[in-house]
Order: C-alpha cells, then structure tokens, then sequence
C-alpha cells in the first residue's frame, strides 16, 4: 500500500558488505533506515509513546538489525523482522511508563487540516471530511485491530503481521475484515 | 447473471492479494460477471486509497526530519563496528574436516558438560527466592486494559526500597547494571510495591529482566484480548515466571 515499502528491498546483504568492507554493511543499514523509518513511526504513534522514544526505539532497531546482519543471522523476511522488534520494544517503552511530554497524538486533528493554507474546491472539503472521518474509526479500533490494519496499510502482508503480533493468520485476516468493514460502514456502504 | 455475490471477507482478502490460488481465480471470474460485486469492489478500492491518502496526510507532515536520527545512527553504528564480531562456532571457516570433527566432538563435550553443571544455577538465580511471594491490589479489568489505568504504581523502585530488597537477598553491593530490582507480578497486571512482590532480578542470567519484560507485555496482552484471565496471569507469574514465559511467549517472539 505505502510507495515506501514496496520498493524492492536491497537484499540480500552483499556479501563483501558484511566480510570485506564492514562500512559497506553500516551505508546498508543506514539505507534501510531511511526507508523504513517514516513507515516505522507511524506505526509507532498507535502505541501513544513520546516521539523521542520512538525515534530511540528506531535506533536500537536498527543496531540491532546491524549485530543481526554482521552475525549472518536469517536474512528472509527482513521487513517482518524489523516491525517486530520495534514492536517489542515499544510494548516495552509504554509499559515502563516512559510517557514525556511531546507524545504524538493518534486521534485525527482538525488544526491539521484546518491549517492547510490550499483554498480547495468543495470537493477537496468533502476528501478531507472523508479522510476524518476515517481516521476516526481507525483510531477507534480496538488496538490489536488498529495494529493489524496499520501494518497492512505499511505494506506487509497477512504473514508478516501475524508474525510481527504473534497471532495467527486466521486471526490477521479476521481483525482487517473487521476492520475494514467498520470503515466501509463508516463511508456509508451498508456491505463491502 | 450472478445468483449469489461474494463474501466481505472474499473481497477483502482479494484486494489484498490473500487468497488462495484457486479461489482467487473464482473470484477473479466472478467479478468479471457481477457489476453488484464489482462495485463493492471499487468502493474498498477506494475506501483503501482514501485511508492511505489520510494517513500520509496526517502523519508525513509532523514526522521529524530525519537528518539528526540519521547522523546519530551513522555514529553508532560506527563505533558498533569498531567492536570485532563474535562469530559463532558455526560461522568459522572450515579448512580441514578432520580437525573441524575433532575439535567439534571436543567442544560439544565441554559444552554439555558446561550446560548441565550451571543450567540449574543460572535458573536458580533467575527465579526470586520463597520469600517473593507476589502481591496484587485489587484492580479491574478495564483498569489493566485501559492505557494510564494501571499505572498508579511508578516502574521506578525508590532507592530505600531496592536497598532493602537486596539486603532480604543478602546482597552487599550490587554493580550497576548487574540487577534490576524489579516487580515478581508487574503493575500493569495489578501487582503491588510491597517488598513481597519485589526481588534482584539479574540482566546476566539467561532468564534476564529483558526476557521478563517479554512476559510482561505479552500477558497484558492476552489479558486484554480477553484470552486469558487476570488472576491466572498474576498466579502463573508469581508461581514461576520461567515457566510462564516458555508457556505464553510464542517461539517466533522470543
């Protein structure tokens, strides 16, 4: 769904990146950085933590990720692998209670919109009110659910996400049916 | 004409690439067929696209530069690389069979040997003594559930309080970064700041306080999808947090 993460991922790792040229790896893992950061703080802000632990957690990801790779650890599903750690750590980060001032706000703000100096046509107001209005439903969702379908708007995929939440396929499938139904019901479609 | 119209879950599942390869084909032909279908298709289509369109609106605009992250990252990893790696048995070149089978067979041996002698030590310490007993507040389900809820008791342990936790253990001077004085059934979960539910829990161990934390979020999180209830939660910790963990902890998250 995200143009970011369906870019054709830079694996698998050279392997004179990770023998020969050490600095190779590091440039590597920098580039994954960079594509994978936007998609992983916005998958952050479900889980309410300051934007500066989010942007720790995106560190300790990614020298993860490095220790990972120089070890010759499994390189399949890298995308999964990434999401899940940072998921674990920010489980952990809120159940410490790191909560600061500068939390990222989930719910969908008006000033955000309202603040849009392009003077639109009535149909770029009726798109907006539209785009509210689903947030509001995805922000309403239970959290595994909003979970789910964040992941699925980051473009992974229904094994990936049950492999990031620990749950099964069966379970993914149901929460984004779920999901997706409250959204349709919310545009006014009584069925998908 | 159609005589019957797809599932919700058929069409989603199709939008998004999930099915299974001769049901993707029936309902690629059934689509074909059925303008009602179709149409229900477009309009998730364009539910997806506007969602999409929201969220990027939404979340690109307030996402901090990236400059400084990167550049703090870039350091890290530098000074991570000046660090040689510990290869693993596994990953050493092999140069000669031979040699490569003897030396094997010799350090399996002492590894087992290893194994077996500190096995029981380093769970010994992982697990907290009799005197950790456990103790929960009463609390609600919604109270464990509900973000903030759950958090009247602070997941930082005075100081008073560790010392006093330490000397129950008989430890005299504990390093830093040796132990985390930490809750036997966690806050979160309802358990309480007496002394009873507190115990030096080692980073070093195996059964460190980094896996418990694993534990921790995890039961919260079964707890809270209603697939396991609080009190057998707060029991199965407080009884042995080892074997919770290899119970509730699926092998892909550990």
């Amino acid at each position: 769904m995200s143009a970011e993460v369906t870019k054709s991922l830079p694996f698998p790792i050279a392997e004179s990146a990770r023998s020969g040229a050490p600095s190779s790896l590091e440039e590597q893992v920098i580039s994954l950085f960079d594509q994978f950061r936007a998609p992983l703080l916005r998958y952050l802000r479900g889980f309410q933590i300051p934007v500066q632990d989010a942007e720790e957690i995106l560190q300790e990801v990614f020298l993860s990720l490095f220790q990972h790779l120089r070890l010759r650890r499994p390189e399949t599903n890298l995308q999964g692998w990434i999401f899940r750690v940072a998921h674990n750590l920010a489980l952990r980060s809120r159940l410490r209670g790191k909560r600061r001032a500068g939390r990222f706000s989930y719910a969908p703000e008006v000033s955000a919109f309202a603040a849009d100096p392009a003077p639109g046509p009535e149909e770029v107001a009726a798109a907006r009110q539209r785009q509210q209005r689903l947030l509001a439903v995805v922000h309403a969702l239970p959290e595994q659910d909003r979970f789910c379908l964040t992941l699925r708007a980051e473009g992974l995929r229904y094994r990936e996400i049950a492999e990031v939440l620990g749950m099964s396929l069966g379970a993914v499938a149901n929460s984004i049916e779920k999901s997706m139904v409250r959204l349709m019901r919310s545009e006014g479609h009584s069925n998908v | 004409m159609s005589e019957y119209h797809l599932s919700e879950q058929d069409l989603i599942l199709a939008a998004d690439g999930e099915l299974p390869a001769r049901r993707k084909a029936e309902v690629a032909a059934h689509l074909e067929s059925c303008w009602a279908c179709r149409a229900r298709m477009q309009s998730l289509e364009g539910t997806i696209t506007e969602l999409v369109r929201a969220r990027n609106r939404e979340l690109n605009s307030k996402l901090p530069s990236a400059d400084g992250p990167r550049a703090l990252l870039r350091a890290r990893l530098a000074e991570a690389a000046a660090v040689p790696v510990r290869r693993n048995w596994f990953t050493l070149p092999v140069t000669s069979w031979g040699r490569m089978s003897v030396a094997a067979g010799a350090f399996v041996a002492v590894f087992v040997g290893i194994v077996i002698t500190f096995a029981a030590r380093v769970n010994a310490e992982a697990k907290p003594r009799p005197i950790t007993t456990g103790e929960t507040r009463p609390i609600t389900l919604r109270e464990v559930c509900e973000y903030g809820k759950a958090q009247v008791i602070s997941p930082d342990i005075p100081e008073d309080k560790q010392r006093a936790v330490f000397a129950m253990y008989g430890i005299k001077s504990p390093k830093p970064g040796e132990f985390e004085v930490d809750y036997l059934i966690t806050p979160d979960l309802g358990g309480t700041e007496s002394i009873r539910n507190l115990w030096p829990e080692p980073y070093s161990a195996r059964w460190n306080a980094h896996v418990k934390d694993q534990l921790e979020q995890r039961l919260h999180e079964l707890v809270c999808s209603g697939k396991l209830d609080l009190a057998t939660a707060q029991h199965d910790m407080a009884v042995d947090w080892i074997a919770a963990y290899k119970k509730y902890v699926p092998a892909s998250a550990r």
